[in-house]
């Protein structure tokens, strides 16, 4: 049971891996720019102020105002979104669920591409939308599996598949009245899950809400330990597990439909990252949450940066992480076979 | 004899169904409190009333002399520890992390255990006899291991009151004995008050310093175990005909009379 590397060694290996991500996501793309050439752009951003500003390099350009944001947006979006799934995993006290599974991305998602489709709808009201749908689908699952009340670990992925389709018909029903040529292309790009829409506006927007939730999470840590061994011993060790669970269900899925309503469906982070985690730091939610969180924030800024430098064009970056995520959860399964784990 | 808990006129349904109606009975203080009762008759219902995972319809519940409704629910949490039935984990915690886990009504909301946290959960593993534990995967050891890494968790959480759900569920032979005999020796070492819900009559006339039985929802008779363990109690509480048999003049133990016959 005793890891062989430290807690503080792990963060510090995923913290500098972090890093080198980041340098290589800089680097990476149509637009060359070297390591050089950034240290050289800040030296003269932070000299000439306001005025470096007004004497950019086309690829300078491209590196500070698409690239840089949507690096950092991936980070966001990729700790939010694994977080999140753990977080779920806890509340439910099922390894098995995800946001994507409890429904959570396919009401965000029908949410903003209402959103995106309503006439006057401004960037707030895509957010809110999207918000809203998402706690409509996870209290539709939760409120589902509970009438049911028969073996709770399936019968919730079985209501998440439920409200997951109702979501996705809606969806397609959006689609059907989308002006074939304004609108229906952004949002199937959109659907598929990418960062191309990320700017510093949505970015700025989105990161104070993302770190606060994050940082409650990881503040609560160790009472998540206590919420999953469920309700009765929640109540016995001094809890109030349903106004816990009500207050993280909406903050987690906050963190979903903010990462929704900019970057799309981004599946499988949500899923595989907390399991990932959970196998190199164990279940203790203290420790394991921040290793979640730089473990998402690594993955999606890996898979951006090969989704928009791998191919001449770009592909959107959810099918890089279905790609990959869907083998590694395969294994996730067959190696963990026979444990309890499932 | 001092009183640790307290339980008077409780009343309990679920939606119109009554379970429990006008339980009355003390607990003294470091005394061993048997509830006897069929399947279905309420006895879980009553200890989770107890500390109140349940809200009684009617009834008052004194914790060494303090009404329960008047205290929060970490100040419960910190007078009265529960022993689950049966738990098994989703997630492969540490035994020690589980432990541990009795210091929760301690600590700040977004406290996490620290040193000394763990050492009082070292402490009661080793009272216990079964430090070994601390770093097995509490999925992975036997049914009789993971009931003693529960109860030193509820020995971390409250040394008050200690409800312990069926705690011989599910163990062998011997370790149905093994574990009664430690909760006795704690009950006895630390002062501690069981109340203990259980379903073999006889382990209750070896272990119980008192007995409580419980018959549609009432209490049909309670009182010291000899006292209240006598055939005519049995045979009504079970709806059956047992014969008693006489271990060494210390302890009388029952047998279904069918058994006693047919047995050649």
């Amino acid at each position: 049971m005793k890891p062989r590397v430290s807690h503080k060694g792990i963060l510090l290996l995923l913290v500098s891996g972090l890093a080198a991500a980041l340098a290589l996501a800089a680097v990476s793309g149509r637009v060359s720019l070297s390591l050089a050439d950034i240290l050289t752009l800040t030296r003269k951003l932070v000299a000439g102020g306001g005025d470096g500003l007004a004497e950019l390099l086309p690829n300078e350009q491209v590196f500070l105002w698409i690239r840089l944001p949507r690096c950092f947006m991936a980070v966001l979006a990729g700790a939010g979104l694994a977080v999140s799934g753990a977080v779920y995993q806890a509340l439910f006290r099922n390894p098995l669920v995800s946001p994507d599974i409890l429904g959570v991305s396919a009401g965000c998602t029908f949410g903003a591409a209402l959103g995106l489709m309503l006439p006057l709808s401004g960037f707030g009201t895509v957010h809110l939308l999207s918000f809203g749908c998402g706690i409509l689908a996870v209290g539709l699952t939760a409120g589902l599996a509970r009438i049911i009340a028969v073996k709770p670990l399936i019968v919730l992925v079985l209501a998440g598949m439920v409200v997951l389709s109702f979501f996705n018909a809606l969806l397609m029903v959006v689609k059907y009245f989308a002006d074939p040529y304004n609108q229906l292309p952004g949002i199937i790009f959109w659907v598929m899950g990418s960062l191309t829409r990320v700017t510093w506006t949505n970015t700025l927007f989105m990161a104070p809400f993302a770190l606060a939730g994050l940082g409650v999470f990881i503040l609560l840590g160790f009472r998540l330990n206590i919420l999953s061994l469920g309700d009765i011993q929640a109540r016995s060790l001094g809890l109030n597990p349903t106004l816990f669970r009500r207050v993280l269900i909406v903050i987690s899925s906050f963190l979903v439909a903010i990462s929704v309503s900019t970057c799309g469906q981004i599946a499988w982070i949500g899923l595989i990252i907390p399991h990932m985690a959970r196998t190199l730091t164990g279940p203790a939610h203290e420790k394991m949450l921040p290793v979640t969180a730089l473990l998402g924030a690594l993955f999606l800024l890996l898979a951006d940066t090969a989704a928009r430098s791998l191919f001449s064009s770009e592909i959107p970056v959810g099918i890089i992480t279905a790609l990959t995520g869907a083998p590694i959860f395969a294994f996730l399964l067959f190696k963990n076979r026979g444990t309890g784990w499932i | 004899m001092d009183i640790a808990l307290e339980c008077r006129n409780l009343c309990f349904g679920y939606g119109s169904k009554a379970v429990l109606s006008d339980l009355s009975f003390e607990v003294g203080k470091g005394r061993f409190y048997a509830i006897l009762g069929r399947n279905g008759s309420g006895k879980t219902t009553l200890l989770h009333c107890l500390n109140r995972i349940l809200v009684p319809d009617s009834g008052t519940i004194l914790v060494q002399g303090r009404d329960i409704r008047t205290l929060s629910r970490n100040g419960i949490a910190k007078c009265i520890g529960l022993v689950p039935q049966e738990h098994m984990d989703i997630f492969p915690f540490s035994v020690l992390d589980v432990v541990v886990m009795g210091r929760t009504p301690f600590l700040g909301m977004t406290e996490r255990p620290g040193e000394r946290d763990r050492d009082m959960a070292m402490d009661a593993l080793s009272a216990l006899n079964a430090e070994y534990l601390a770093h097995r995967n509490f999925n992975r050891i036997s049914g009789g291991e993971r009931r003693i890494a529960l109860l030193a968790r509820a020995l971390t959480q409250a040394t008050g009151v200690m409800l312990l759900d069926e705690p011989t569920n599910h163990l062998d032979f011997n370790n149905q004995y093994r574990l009664l005999a430690t909760i006795k020796s704690l009950c006895r070492k630390k002062d501690i008050s069981i109340v203990a819900s259980m379903h073999d009559p006889n382990m209750a006339a070896l272990f119980a310093d008192a007995v409580i039985m419980i018959r549609d929802g009432k209490v049909m008779a309670k009182g010291p175990a000899r006292k209240v363990m006598i055939r005519e109690n049995i045979n009504a509480l079970y709806n059956t005909d047992v014969t008693p048999v006489s271990l060494n003049g210390n302890a009388t133990l029952f047998f279904p009379d069918t058994v006693v016959r047919e047995v050649p």
